[in-house]
């Protein structure tokens, strides 16, 4: 085996340029696969991560402020809506709802702690089931008026880690809060946004000088609704919709989907750019391989008049395919694997705040699987030319090599 | 002992082998002339387990070797049989030491201390000893040549088969490698030679194979003088 090994190596090494131009059309090929992939599985995840942490099945938001409503949910943005306050209990009364909560949205002005505008939420701690249960998980209380709770992304730039945040002082328009704990990052909205008591939201916005419209306390700016098992997401908004036309209400898969068709629609291009990668590298490296193997028949009837067994010139042939298509991978997959590292905060900019990235453990499994994809399709292109010219006489190999 | 029985092998419409019966004693050195494409190399090949013949028998040392299996014949070219073909033969990736030894790889064991000595005595015999670190391309046509010589030794095969060993070289070395062969055979190898080279046919027992038949050899008359054949 150490023998088949080293001849293959060293043909290979001979042909350097022919070579590297096959790994390198595979390589690309794995690459961009790999980057694929992980971009794919990433918009999984987040969707995935989105829904679960979302907590409600559908949200109600004023309906004529449908798209800002959508953008500061899923993207954070620091928007105003509001609608009154008493078309919850409308929404709540409404088939299939099991139970409701409302959240008031507030603009933050330039806050000292951050280096852009941040979205200020108020919800109830009473009442509310998006925020508060982990508020209370992660406080062992509920959340006191002159505490906050930070998103993941709100103020690491200026902080530092979380551990760092929790209990230090932010002020936000004039008055100080203490930071009681750190969202775990949900990709969405909440990331970039500070959450607060309602209470304290109203009184911000009336007390305070430097907020531009105060919020009456008979407002509110979305409605977040938990169905009754069973229900229909679809069917349950649709009939929210119709008995209170004032609202527009999302069901939790629309919040997610124009991202999802964003994000989607860049992975199809990659996707297919690396099929296309893909089918020229398998046409390149296969034309080459086999031109090559036509190339060395003479020396290939040479190993056979040596006593090379059929077996050992097809075992030689698949192996330098193999070889090609491994390294050709390998080096793919870590360049895919580099780019994605250094792409990862520069996605998230280009894509928008959504966007979470897999855990580690799929980087690897993917590149194991993208690596293993590599050699197979290197031994079956390698297959024929490796049976082709096993099956030659010797006489006839050296005869067509001259 | 190599012996062929009414060996045949046609190509399309040209029959370069009929129904030749002949033998060579071991330790017999057998010189065939004849024309270029007259069939020198396919008989040197359907003798030697490189093509099949369409009809007929050949024996090394009494086995038909058309008759043995795929592995089977690889191993009898691999143990009995030397080849020296016209080309540089050697594999242009592996330097001296490595195609000397390669041979061995297909025995089913790895080189060993006693074999790289070997090879580095066969190299000094065929009179390229010092240069064993070198590849192909840093040698002469005629080092190449001895240095695929001394490949085709490495087994000690008791049979060489070569065809037109000195085809593309100068007088001087032809020279050389012929008298390379004649030691080799005074040390009991069984040599069959195919040559254009007609001042070495009295080397051995000269043959000339005409119209697919081998005839004793009788005359320059079939060869003009460094007329190379390609074979056929």
């Amino acid at each position: 085996m150490r023998q088949i090994f080293y001849l293959a190596l060293q043909t290979l090494k001979r042909k350097r340029f022919r070579v590297w131009v096959m790994i390198g059309s595979i390589f690309l090929a794995c690459a961009t696969l790999f980057v694929a992939v992980a971009l794919s599985k990433g918009i999984s995840h987040t969707l995935q991560t989105a829904l679960e942490r979302l907590g409600a099945d559908l949200v109600a938001v004023p309906a004529e402020a449908r798209d800002e409503a959508e953008a500061a949910l899923i993207a954070g943005s620091p928007t105003i809506f509001y609608m009154p306050a008493a078309l919850e209990d409308r929404v709540r009364a409404a088939p299939g709802v099991e139970r409701t909560c409302a959240q008031i949205f507030l603009r933050s002005l330039s806050a000292p702690c951050c280096d852009s505008e941040v979205s200020l939420v108020g919800f109830d701690p009473q009442r509310d089931f998006t925020i508060a249960p982990w508020v209370l998980q992660k406080l062992g209380a509920p959340l006191r008026n002159n505490q906050i709770i930070v998103g993941a992304k709100v103020i690491s730039a200026v902080v530092g880690t979380p551990a760092k945040a929790i209990g230090q002082r932010l002020v936000f328009m004039g008055k100080p809060f203490t930071v009681g704990t750190i969202l775990e990052p949900t990709g969405l909205g909440a990331d970039y946004t500070v959450f607060l008591t309602m209470d304290t939201a109203y009184q911000m916005t009336n007390d305070s000088p430097l907020y531009p419209l105060p919020v009456k306390r008979d407002q509110i700016s979305a409605i977040f609704i938990k169905l009754e098992k069973g229900a229909e997401q679809a069917a349950a908004a649709l009939a929210i919709e119709q008995s209170i036309p004032e609202v527009k209400v999302f069901t939790a898969n629309q919040l997610i989907s124009s991202y999802s068709r964003q994000l989607h629609s860049l992975v199809n291009v990659l996707l297919a750019a690396g099929g296309v990668f893909c089918a020229l590298a398998l046409s390149l490296a296969g034309s080459l391989f086999f031109l090559s193997v036509r190339q060395r028949m003479r020396e290939i009837g040479l190993l056979m008049a040596m006593g090379a067994r059929k077996n050992f010139i097809f075992r030689l042939v698949l192996l330098e395919a193999v070889c090609i298509s491994g390294a050709g991978g390998l080096l793919g997959v870590l360049l895919g694997f580099v780019a994605v590292r250094l792409g990862r905060d520069r996605m998230a900019e280009l894509i928008g705040s959504l966007y979470m990235w897999p855990d580690p453990p799929y980087f690897f499994k993917a590149a194991g699987l993208i690596l293993l994809a590599a050699l197979i399709t290197g031994g079956l292109g390698g297959l024929y030319p490796a049976w082709r010219i096993s099956q030659t006489e010797p006489y006839e190999a050296i005869r067509r090599g001259e | 002992m190599i012996r062929i029985e009414a060996l045949s092998k046609r190509y399309k419409d040209a029959t370069v082998l009929d129904g030749l019966d002949w033998r060579v004693e071991n330790g017999g050195f057998a010189v065939i002339t004849g024309r270029s494409g007259g069939g020198k190399t396919t008989l040197l090949s359907a003798m030697g387990g490189l093509t099949r013949p369409d009809e007929g028998r050949a024996f090394i040392d009494g086995l038909d070797i058309w008759k043995l299996s795929e592995p089977e014949l690889a191993s009898l070219r691999n143990r009995k049989l030397g080849f020296i073909f016209q080309f540089p033969s050697l594999m242009p990736s592996l330097n001296m030491l490595d195609n000397i030894l390669l041979p061995i790889a297909f025995s089913g064991r790895s080189p060993n201390l006693e074999d790289r000595k070997f090879a580095l005595s066969l190299l000094d015999m065929v009179g390229v000893g010092g240069k064993e670190e070198l590849y192909p391309f840093q040698l002469s046509g005629g080092q190449q040549r001895r240095a695929a010589i001394a490949r085709a030794m490495i087994n000690s095969p008791p049979v060489l088969l070569a065809d037109e060993p000195t085809g593309d070289l100068d007088e001087k070395t032809e020279s050389e490698i012929m008298r390379l062969f004649q030691d080799i055979n005074r040390q009991g190898t069984t040599i069959v030679m195919a040559t254009h080279a007609l001042d070495y046919v009295d080397l051995g027992k000269a043959y000339t194979l005409k119209g697919g038949r081998l005839i004793p050899y009788e005359g320059a008359e079939v060869a003009p003088a460094g007329a190379a054949s390609r074979g056929q």
